[in-house]
Order: structure tokens, then sequence, then C-alpha cells
């Protein structure tokens, strides 16, 4: 077996023992558990740190936007989703395009 | 053993089939894309995207390096499983069917059933739970061997507006979840803990962040509770 098709199998077994660790340890409490809690909050610290980041110091083909492009593009879609409770799909929609039109507009 | 009827999956799914499901077809995408450049087969991208199932861990492992340090980095870099899944097994109900929805604990669903599995009636949870994360299952996988096969076509600005619109979907979903007054701390401190990212390995940073500022929230949540 090639080294990177090893490399996967193991790690799709990792991620079910993850998943399956957190069914087992918090199957049988009830949502408001201390336990549950503390879960609920590292997730959520989790993905807004992950957010944080790929927008202020992003990897990969997203570094190659310019700062303030990702910037506007963050904005236009929370001015969208927040401010004018625009949905989901309309809000992602135009911050993309925001996005596209500031890093168009900075070259 | 029979067969449980589709019907009760059906909302789930066809809420998963909007913003989401564009969201996580874009990153899919980029990385069917991002794996063809690396030269590895389309099994292997499909394997990547449908059993690993979480991008962070993905990408980790498209990296390569080796067996172990690949493995292991992946493990940590998607951690954030185990307390998501110990976040939504309460509203999952108790029986085994539960246990169905363990291949599907990833960021999308976990975030979009967070947010509607508390308001409804418990039977129809789990279902709900099952037909969104099948649909966006489903489209992760097609996205992946789209953008496996259209990779000579996308050019690299293409491929970076794909790849932001799953950050910005999730800024979108927690802009959502400010107004409770659990969900501000802990995103609040999430934001201020990024930082922690940078001093820590590639792999660790995330992990690293979440943990510090999500404790942070949970023992300032429970002080405010005491007060």
């Amino acid at each position: 077996m090639a080294e990177a098709d090893l490399a996967l199998l193991l790690a799709a077994l990792a991620m079910l023992l993850l998943r399956a660790l957190g069914l087992l340890v918090a199957g049988a409490l009830r949502p408001d558990h201390p336990l549950v809690a503390w879960a609920a909050a590292v997730s959520q610290a989790t993905l807004s740190a992950f957010v944080a980041l790929a927008v202020l110091a992003p990897g990969g083909a997203v570094a190659a936007i310019p700062l303030p492009a990702r910037l506007a593009g963050l904005a236009a879609g929370l001015l969208a989703g927040v401010a004018l409770r625009r949905g989901l799909l309309a809000s992602l929609g135009l911050g993309l395009l925001a996005l596209i039109l500031a890093r168009w507009a900075l070259q | 053993m029979r067969l449980p009827p589709l019907a009760p999956l059906r909302p789930g799914a066809l809420a998963a089939l909007g913003a989401p499901a564009i969201a996580m077809g874009a990153t899919f995408l980029a990385f069917g894309a991002a794996v063809a450049a690396a030269g590895r087969g389309l099994g292997w991208a499909m394997g990547a995207s449908l059993l690993v199932y979480g991008m962070a861990g993905q990408l980790v492992l498209l990296q390569g390096g080796g067996v172990a340090p690949a493995v292991l980095g992946a493990t940590v870099a998607n951690a954030r499983f185990l307390p998501m899944a110990m976040a939504l097994a309460p509203w999952l109900g108790g029986g085994a069917r539960r246990w169905l929805s363990l291949p599907f604990i990833a960021i999308t669903p976990w975030a979009a059933a967070m947010r509607v599995l508390p308001g409804l009636p418990a039977p129809a949870r789990l279902p709900w739970f099952l037909g969104f994360a099948l649909a966006s299952w489903i489209v992760a996988g097609l996205a992946t061997a789209l953008g496996h096969a259209a990779a000579p076509l996308l050019s690299p600005p293409v491929l970076a507006a794909l790849l932001f619109a799953n950050p910005l979907y999730f800024a979108l979903l927690l802009a959502a979840e400010l107004r409770l007054p659990a969900p501000r701390r802990a995103i609040l401190a999430g934001v201020l803990a990024a930082p922690v990212a940078f001093w820590l390995p590639s792999a660790w940073g995330l992990l690293g962040a979440g943990l510090l500022g999500g404790t942070l929230a949970f023992l300032a949540g429970l002080r405010r509770g005491r007060g």
C-alpha cells in the first residue's frame, strides 16, 4: 500500500474514533451538563478562531487575496446577513461578490 | 431489519441544499482540484473527503510528509470532532440509532444541528440531522469529484474565492449566534485566542486556540451563573 493511502486509511479511522468518543462520553448526558456546555464552548471558539485566522492570516491560495479584499468580503457578507437580515445564501453571494470586486479594484 | 422510511430525512436534507451546500461544495471543489494538482488520484480525493470529512485534516493529509506525521497532524487538526460530537450527542437521543450519525459529525452539519435541533420535537431531531448530514456528505463527494476533474480549468484567483466561501459561511452562522450570551462569550473568546495559533505548530494552532478560548468562555459563564 502506498504511503499516502495508508495515511488516509489511518486518519479515517482516527476521525471515527474522535467522533465515537464524543458520542460515547456525552450520549447519556443532558444538554445543560457542564461537560457538554464546555464542549460546545470549545467547538464554537474553535470555529470562530478558524474564521479569524482564515480572514486575517490565511494560508494557501487565499493568502494571495489582499487583506482589504478579504475584509471587504467578510464585511459585506456580515452586513447583508446581520444588518439587512438577508438569508444565508444571499449574504454568502454578496460577500463573495464584494471580495472579487475588491480584489479586482485593488489590482 | 426493515429499512426506516426516508420521508423524515427530507426537512434536514432540504435545509442542507442551500447556503450550506454552496459553502461546502465550493471548499470541496477546491480540495478536489488541489488533490489533482498534487498528482493524486480521484480515489484518494474521494476517500479523504468522505472518510476524513474535515477540511483542516484533509489539507494536512494532502501535505503528506510521512505516514505518522500526516496521520497525527490530521487527527490534531480535526480534534474538534471530539467536543463537537460531545455537544451534539445529547440532541441525538439515547438510542443505538444515534450511532448512524457517526461518520457525518463535521463542522457544517454540527453548526446547523446546534441551531435547529433544540427547537425540534425530540423524535424529529435525529432524522433531521441524518437528512442534513447525508445531503451535505453527498454534495461534498460530488464537489470533490468535480474539482478533481476540473482542476486544469480553475485558475488560482477562482480557487482562492472558492476557498473563502467556507470561512465566510461560518462567519455568517456565528454572527447569528451572537445574540445568545453563552455562544457570544465562546465566539469572542475564540477570536481573541486565535493569535495563540501563531505560537503553536500549524496542525495544533486551531486546537490550542479553541481549547483556550472555549475553556475561558466556559469558566466565565460559570462565574456569571453563580454571581
